[in-house]
């Protein structure tokens, strides 16, 4: 060094490992209320199901019963493999180990988008960027905090199994396979951000991947010759290492690189790319502008069509999966009665005939389309907090109107995403002649749209009153009421609980008739709801 | 869009005032903007501005006070914002959506738009409409509003510092578009830090500082406002000129020599020129200082 050089400012030593830290610490503020509320959710939930194992099931199974169970490719398909039923844990894993695996896995893939092409769409990297810190290493060093975030709701698991006291070796496995498909989904997050500029975009691919992995889990579990679909899948290595049957723990290794492999790929590209761009670009031009875009009922069509299009293709996927396996399930349930008196027990109902079959699998239908009711009105939210509404407002546009046409655009989007489930599910028990009629099949999809509707009522809801949380209070009815349900029936909570659930107020369509009562009952609580939201929308101040 | 009779002011607001927590961001401003005007509305970063704008336009609730739009009150807005077009600082477009997928969008849903001009407009800007939001620069994006704003010919524009990202070519097409607006008798505010750009174009300004609307006035007014700084080398001393200081309009009068002497200078000059005529003048060097040091000078008045 020179000795003008010298005598240049120079940054004081001490402070070199600060710019590390920060975007460290910048990192886990983001990322540690989601994390605190899934991982205790995982572990709570894991434990709570064991216990409900042994109050109920122990000793209830025999040995026909279980092989039986194994073999039949429907149960395998939608529950995965039954292993080890006989022991609280196996009965926990085959119960919960998928759920949970895909919440983990959903929920790491939404936390990487967002943490990385969020922060970096909304330009607040540049500030960073234009400090010590290099792109490439600003998104290794988030990406880290949110890979060993994505794995906390594993340990939670392996935690809350040791505490109820299943075996050691098997509770291990099962956390470090939910770690696994946690790490999975944030790594598969990671990628998804450096290959597309829009953080919608990102979280779209991210979490297509991790349902695809379910789907090809659901495949390689249900046909055999397929079976090592399951090496390509977080949720099929769960069954391949079988915790507390086979506790092989070989197939961690695979499931170490299906993390690591789009991790390392991600931060490879992040320093290949400019800051704001995406490697996919899309056009940048577009040949003729859309006809939508002259009025407002269009925007609002336009803005849910895309999204409309996505869920359609998952909804439609697992719907036709579960219509090919209508006759398949009730065969086997029709030959092992001892089964299907304990498949009343666990909840799923009137699995005998097609149509009880597939009424409790519509009553699963309302989460995915309640969340895409809630996720719409909170891309409403987001867009008022990026600005981009004011254009709109400083036209002659009521709030009122806006959210009004936005909400009928969204209900009718249930409607289409309910009929196409519906429609999935006929064409594939047509398929396998299981004398499920299209009529049917349309009215259980149909059957859930009021809980679906709760949710876009709490959502606006939230949109009027608490704008930061609109995604949150808008699954609950859903999910929360799904889980509310669930533990009501397990501990016998008083009739006043339960009800609180609004699939207490659903009936088993097409098996049952359907309750016109609870349905009108849960659409207008979604009306008053909505109706208050939006009226304190009008009131409230735009944020910017 | 019909006519509105003259005698109603664009734009009225009365004992406004808006409180974010402990913050008071408005406070008791009362304005009235009359049909026909193009009104500047100054003050530097944080003042309020564009809090006050956001009132205006029903995106925020009064914590106090009300406002009208050529008589409807702001919170109407399906009434009041028939009459106006607005330019945001701080232009958010979709970013899939291209410039002339917004512009239809803005016209389609907006109370009427003039789409021949709109075209001309879009050349005059050199706007490229068949790109996607997401590739615009912060000046491409703000061109896309004002595009949309002066095609309405909405009878009120109220532009909230709508030439922060244009480049001087585009400032100026922005300032014929004023002229323009304003000889087809629209009402313009116009909130600006940039002095000559509401010096160019505005009749009246408002001066807000901290919350509070400390100076309306013509832009006659603001002129006196302005001071000349005079400096003088003399050939011989002029013992007589140490009377300058009492001269009307002459201030801050400082000697670096016997033959040197600088002095401010307000209004008219004849009699500091009358004074010096009878002396040995070498030279004469008359600035005008920047806009902006009138601008500082200002609030260093109000602040003292």
């Amino acid at each position: 060094m020179t000795s003008r050089t010298a005598t240049r400012p120079q940054a004081p030593a001490a402070t070199a490992s600060a710019p590390a830290r920060g975007v460290v610490l910048l990192a886990v503020r983001l990322v540690r209320r989601g994390t605190l509320v899934v991982t205790v959710l995982s572990g709570v939930l894991a434990a709570f199901v064991a216990v409900q194992y042994r109050s109920t099931f122990q000793g209830a199974l025999t040995t026909g019963s279980l092989t039986a169970l194994a073999d039949n490719p429907a149960i395998r398909t939608l529950f995965g493999p039954a292993r080890a039923l006989d022991d609280a844990g196996g009965f926990t894993v085959w119960r919960t180990g998928t759920v949970l695996a895909v919440l983990a896995g959903v929920w790491a893939a939404l936390t990487a988008t967002r943490v990385t092409r969020g922060e970096e769409e909304s330009g607040r990297w540049d500030l960073l960027l234009a400090g010590r810190v290099r792109a490439a290493t600003l998104v290794r060093r988030q990406l880290a905090v949110v890979l060993v975030a994505a794995a906390l709701p594993g340990v939670a698991v392996a935690i809350g199994m040791l505490l109820v006291g299943t075996v050691t070796t098997g509770a291990l496995l099962f956390g470090a396979v939910v770690a696994g498909a946690g790490l999975t989904g944030a790594a598969c997050g990671g990628l998804a951000a450096q290959l597309l500029a829009e953080r919608r975009a990102a979280s779209g691919l991210a979490v297509g991947l991790v349902l695809a992995g379910l789907l090809l889990r659901m495949v390689g579990d249900g046909v055999d010759a397929l079976g090592w679909l399951r090496w390509l899948s977080p949720f099929g290595l769960l069954s391949t290492v079988a915790p507390y049957a086979d506790d092989r723990a070989a197939p961690l290794l695979v499931l170490a690189a299906l993390a690591v492999v789009p991790a390392v790929i991600a931060v490879v590209l992040a320093g290949r790319r400019d800051v704001g761009a995406g490697l996919l670009g899309g056009r940048d031009t577009a040949r003729s502008p859309s006809p939508l875009l002259r009025s407002l009922p269009g925007l609002c069509v336009h803005r849910v069509r895309r999204a409309l299009v996505t869920w359609g293709v998952g909804v439609g996927a697992y719907f036709l999966l579960i219509g090919l396996l209508a006759t398949a399930m009730t065969d086997f349930l029709e030959a092992n009665r001892q089964f299907a008196e304990l498949a009343v027990e666990a909840g799923f109902d009137e699995l005998f005939t097609v149509q009880g079959y597939a009424a409790s699998l519509f009553s699963l239908l309302a989460v995915p389309v309640g969340a895409f009711a809630a996720s719409r009105i909170a891309a409403s939210a987001a867009d008022e907090v990026a600005g981009r509404l004011a254009l709109l407002y400083s036209l002659p546009v009521r709030r009122a109107r806006w959210a009004g046409t936005e909400a009928a655009t969204v209900a009718l989007g249930c409607v289409v995403l309910a009929s196409v489930a519906g429609l999935a599910t006929w064409a594939g028990a047509a398929w396998v002649g299981s004398g499920l009629t299209s009529g049917e099949a349309l009215a259980g999809a149909l059957n859930v749209v009021p809980v679906a509707l709760l949710c876009l009522g709490a959502a606006l809801f939230a949109l009027g009153y608490a704008p930061g949380a609109v995604l949150a209070i808008g699954v609950l009815p859903a999910a929360g009421g799904y889980l509310l349900l669930l533990f009501a029936d397990t501990f016998g909570w008083p009739e006043a609980a339960r009800a609180l659930s609004p699939f207490a107020h659903v009936a088993s369509v097409p098996a049952d008739p359907p309750d016109l009562v609870g349905a009108v009952g849960m659409v207008a609580v979604a009306a008053v709801l909505g109706f208050a939201g939006v009226v304190a929308y009008a009131r409230r101040d735009l944020r910017e | 869009m019909a006519l509105l009779p003259a005698a109603v002011p664009a734009l009225r607001a009365e004992n406004l005032s808006k409180r974010f927590s402990t913050t008071l961001a408005v406070d008791d401003l009362s304005l009235t903007v009359p049909t026909g005007e193009v009104f500047g509305f100054l003050g530097p970063n944080g003042a309020g501005k564009s809090t006050t704008i956001r009132l205006l336009l029903g995106l925020l609730r009064p914590t106090h006070g009300a406002a009208w739009i050529f008589d409807d009150p702001v919170a109407d807005v399906a009434r009041a914002h028939r009459h106006l077009a607005y330019v945001p600082a701080d232009v958010a477009l979709w970013p899939a959506f291209t410039g002339q997928e917004c512009l239809d969008l803005l016209a389609g849903v907006g109370p009427g738009t003039d789409l021949a001009y709109r075209d001309e407009l879009v050349a005059r800007f050199g706007l490229e409409p068949g790109r996607r939001a997401r590739t615009y620069s912060t000046g491409n994006r703000q061109k896309v509003a004002l595009v949309a704003a002066f095609a309405t010919r909405a009878p009120l524009l109220v532009l909230d510092e709508p030439t922060s990202g244009l480049d001087p070519l585009m400032e100026r097409e922005f300032r014929r578009c004023i002229a323009e607006a304003a000889e087809r008798g629209q009402t313009v505010f116009l909130s600006s830090h940039k002095l000559v750009e509401v010096e160019a174009v505005c009749s009246r300004v408002g001066i807000l500082r901290t919350g509070r609307l400390v100076e309306v006035a013509g832009l006659e007014e603001l002129r006196r406002l302005r001071r000349t700084e005079v400096t003088v080398d003399l050939s011989r001393p002029a013992p007589r000129l140490r009377g300058l200081a009492d001269l009307p309009g002459v201030t801050d009068l400082r000697w670096a020599s016997g033959l040197q002497f600088t002095l401010s200078l307000v209004g008219p000059p004849g009699p500091v020129l009358r004074a010096l005529g009878e002396t040995d003048v070498a030279r004469i060097d008359v600035r005008e200082p920047s806009l902006e040091e009138i601008f500082l000078d200002y609030y260093g008045e109000v602040s003292a």
